[in-house]
């Protein structure tokens, strides 16, 4: 047992600290109000610069499982310093990336893998489908072989990235495998809704698409396969990223409270010496070290292919994503009217919060996975 | 980082956890009821060697490390072993006999360690008082030196095992102009005159587990009972706290490791509407939130004990952080167990009902939730 990082996780961690200087940390300010073309800019820079220290190309998952902890090193820093560009390079350099290197690894995807290595590259993954579309276990959007193509069908929802994507991995059903279709923005058929308006991490861009008829080269389609694991891959990769999307925000969020309550005067002394603002703050450094604790655990587990691998990273993510709501509102609480207006760190915050709750998946499918897994194992 | 236990540590908890089962819980539900102290149980627990792990064997322990004793008081829990009793166990070998074995003397050593390894004799530690629990400086027991002896006067409150111990480290003031540095810790044998049991309390929980106030009356002990030096009390008390913030706290995230099991089966087993319960997702949601205690308490509780073996001195921040989170968040989790067995949990005749009490101690003993906040803010 080990509870301190090697220092090899060290490394990366003040590598990816390094990135962020002052005038990185500047233009990093303008990505939450950044449209799509100063978004992608802002994106592509950013994949740039943590491509030349190799932050991008460190697996995630069952792939690169040894991996885990050392990346999760990086992405507690990169979440606590912008959750909205972090979310953007996660989305590329796992989620996008951890596919293709899962189910591909040459050929077409192998050229895109160094691409996104290079940090040439904003990857997005379609996987979730419009409500009506929805069934069992199943993908709404399909595909058939006719001649040296795949025509594709289907609708997507909720794309992270899409807008600013310059290559897209769609899932689809052919049959009743599962194929990965890599495609360009520009492929005919292929409809990139408007950006979503969402609640939270404006600095990210997400839309709907659209196949109509898209006819996708065979040598761009990874699979068929024949069984589950590439649901399996994202829905644990997400959900990883998700709750050190939601570490990294509890971080950011206890900063900025402390800072305030040692600054803001009540009765002639800083609102830290009262102990209504002290307790609160004590209480969400404990579900701050908690939150880090669990996630570190799930992480490993992962990196030595626990047989609970999977219930632990469901764990982490419901009580990663639950503290940082509470953390937020607290944070808020403490800050008060300052807190509540519209631009300051604990005010998106407070927005950004929720996301992790309800993506990937949700607080409630988890805690029926978890307790599925319970029900299995104490009969 | 590197989450995994050895080999030889998972197979410990294991003979643990077996040994329990088969030779302490069959008595729990009855000594508690009754509020009786189990020493049979107790003798068990000596002969099986849980009660001194981590001595050294010359002393009558097996020299286990601190996270090897983690895991076995959380096995206690997880097995089903009551509350009070991983109670008495802790007082007596953390509190008491380590505070021997960590800062007395060698003759101190020989003389007490391996009885109360053994479980021979049983210890106890007297440092809250009526007027002083966490607020330590403000003890008013005093301990004045006379010749070749000390003389004690005073009153302890809240002492677990008190009634049937058989040696007690006991602090006092020494130089009470001196604060934390005027305060001594002794060691106190029953029967000494002057030592008394005044009275014992009746408890909602932990209830195997006799708690006593203790009185010192011009109780004279020997000048060579003092332990460690003179002054060094508070940072003896402290020290425990190691021991209070991770073997201490195991056996509550145990319980809840016993509640999941527990939970499942009755889940199946029970149907309404015409189906188990477990269909329903109030119910399965239930057992996921105490799934997610557990592991989340497990990761700050072995993070005390892992720093423990690597000699670190004590981080008081993460030892708050985990027994705050130990002691507020486990109190969803039992209270969802008793729910989720409906009108049974609320009998005492189901251990859920017994556990849910156990834990209400969590948040109080060794320092109150509100006074690990008084702390973790302080450090932060």
């Amino acid at each position: 047992m080990n509870f301190d990082w090697t220092a090899e996780d060290k490394e990366i961690k003040t590598r990816l600290i390094g990135v962020f200087d002052q005038p990185c940390l500047r233009e990093l300010e303008a990505i939450e109000d950044a449209d799509l073309s100063e978004l992608k800019n802002i994106t592509s820079r950013f994949l740039k610069r943590l491509a030349r220290i190799g932050y991008l190309g460190i697996g995630a998952g069952p792939i690169a499982g040894s991996d885990t902890l050392g990346l999760m090193a990086g992405q507690e820093e990169l979440a606590r310093i912008s959750g909205s560009l972090f979310l953007a390079v996660e989305v590329t350099a796992r989620i996008f990336a951890g596919l293709l290197r899962c189910f591909g690894g040459s050929g077409h995807a192998g050229n895109i893998l160094q691409a996104v290595e290079r940090g040439d590259l904003i990857g997005a993954v379609a996987v979730t489908e419009p409500a009506e579309q929805e069934h069992d276990g199943g993908l709404g959007a399909v595909a058939w072989l006719d001649g040296s193509d795949y025509v594709v069908n289907g609708k997507k929802d909720f794309v992270t990235n899409g807008p600013i994507a310059d290559c897209l991995a769609i899932l689809v059903h052919v049959e009743e495998q599962i194929a990965i279709c890599v495609v360009e923005p520009g492929l005919p058929g292929l409809v990139i809704g408007p950006r979503m308006k969402t609640l939270g991490y404006n600095g990210v861009a997400v839309s709907a698409i659209e196949l109509n008829e898209a006819r996708v080269p065979r040598s761009q389609v990874l699979g068929p396969i024949n069984d589950r694991s590439p649901l399996e891959f994202l829905r644990l990769t997400e959900d990883l990223v998700l709750t050190m999307a939601s570490v990294g925000l509890i971080q950011r969020t206890i900063a900025e409270a402390r800072k305030y309550s040692g600054l803001h005067q009540r009765s002639g002394k800083p609102i830290f010496a009262h102990q209504e603002i002290r307790f609160k703050l004590a209480e969400m450094l404990t579900l701050s070290q908690t939150s880090q604790l669990l996630a570190f655990r799930a992480g490993w587990m992962c990196s030595v292919s626990d047989s609970e691998a999977a219930t632990l990273v469901r764990c982490a993510k419901v009580f990663a994503a639950e503290a940082s709501e509470k953390i937020a509102s607290m944070a808020m609480q403490i800050m008060a009217g300052q807190g509540y207006l519209s631009g300051n760190m604990i005010e998106r915050g407070y927005r950004d919060a929720k996301y992790a709750a309800v993506a990937g998946t949700t607080s409630e499918r988890a805690r029926m996975a978890i307790a599925d897994d319970l029900l299995k194992r104490y009969v | 980082m590197d989450f995994r236990l050895t080999e030889e540590q998972l197979m410990f908890k294991e003979q643990v956890l077996k040994f329990a089962r088969r030779e302490i819980v069959p008595r729990v539900q009855e000594h508690d009821l009754q509020g009786k102290f189990d020493r049979e149980s107790w003798k068990r627990l000596g002969e099986f060697g849980i009660l001194g792990l981590h001595f050294p064997e010359e002393l009558g322990g097996s020299g286990a490390d601190v996270m090897t004793s983690v895991l076995a008081a959380e096995a206690l829990g997880e097995a089903g072993v009551d509350g009070g009793l991983t109670l008495s166990y802790g007082a007596h070998t953390y509190l008491c006999a380590d505070t021997i074995f960590s800062h007395g003397t060698d003759e101190q050593r020989r003389k007490y360690i391996p009885r109360l390894a053994a479980g021979d004799w049983i210890g106890c530690m007297g440092l809250t008082e009526p007027g002083a629990g966490s607020d330590v400086a403000s003890l008013r027991t005093r301990a004045q030196r006379d010749g070749s002896h000390w003389i004690l006067n005073g009153t302890k409150m809240f002492i677990t095992n008190g009634a049937i111990a058989d040696v007690a480290v006991i602090y006092a003031k020494t130089d009470p102009s001196a604060g934390h540095s005027g305060i001594s810790a002794f060691v106190v044998e029953k029967g000494t005159p002057g030592f008394s049991v005044s009275r014992s309390l009746n408890k909602m929980g932990v209830r195997t587990s006799p708690t006593s106030e203790l009185v010192f009356e011009d109780c004279i002990i020997p000048a060579e009972n003092l332990i460690g030096a003179e002054g060094s009390g508070f940072l003896m008390a402290m020290q425990t706290v190691e021991w209070d913030r991770s073997a201490l706290l195991a056996p509550f995230v145990g319980a809840v490791s016993f509640l999941i099991q527990r939970c499942s089966r009755y889940a199946q087993e029970r149907e309404q509407f015409g189906r188990p319960i477990a269909y329903f997702q109030a119910v399965r949601h239930k057992m996921a939130d105490m799934k997610i205690f557990l592991e989340a308490a497990r990761s700050l509780v072995y993070r005390i004990a892992w720093c423990k073996d690597q000699g670190r001195p004590l981080n008081h921040l993460e030892a708050a952080v985990a027994k705050l989170f130990v002691g507020d968040w486990s109190l969803g989790p039992t209270n969802d167990a008793m729910v989720l067995h409906g009108g049974y949990g609320y009998c005492h005749e189901y251990d859920v009902e017994r556990i849910f009490r156990d834990g209400r101690l969590a948040p109080i003993g060794g320092g109150t939730s509100d006074v690990q906040k008084v702390l973790i803010s302080r450090l932060m």
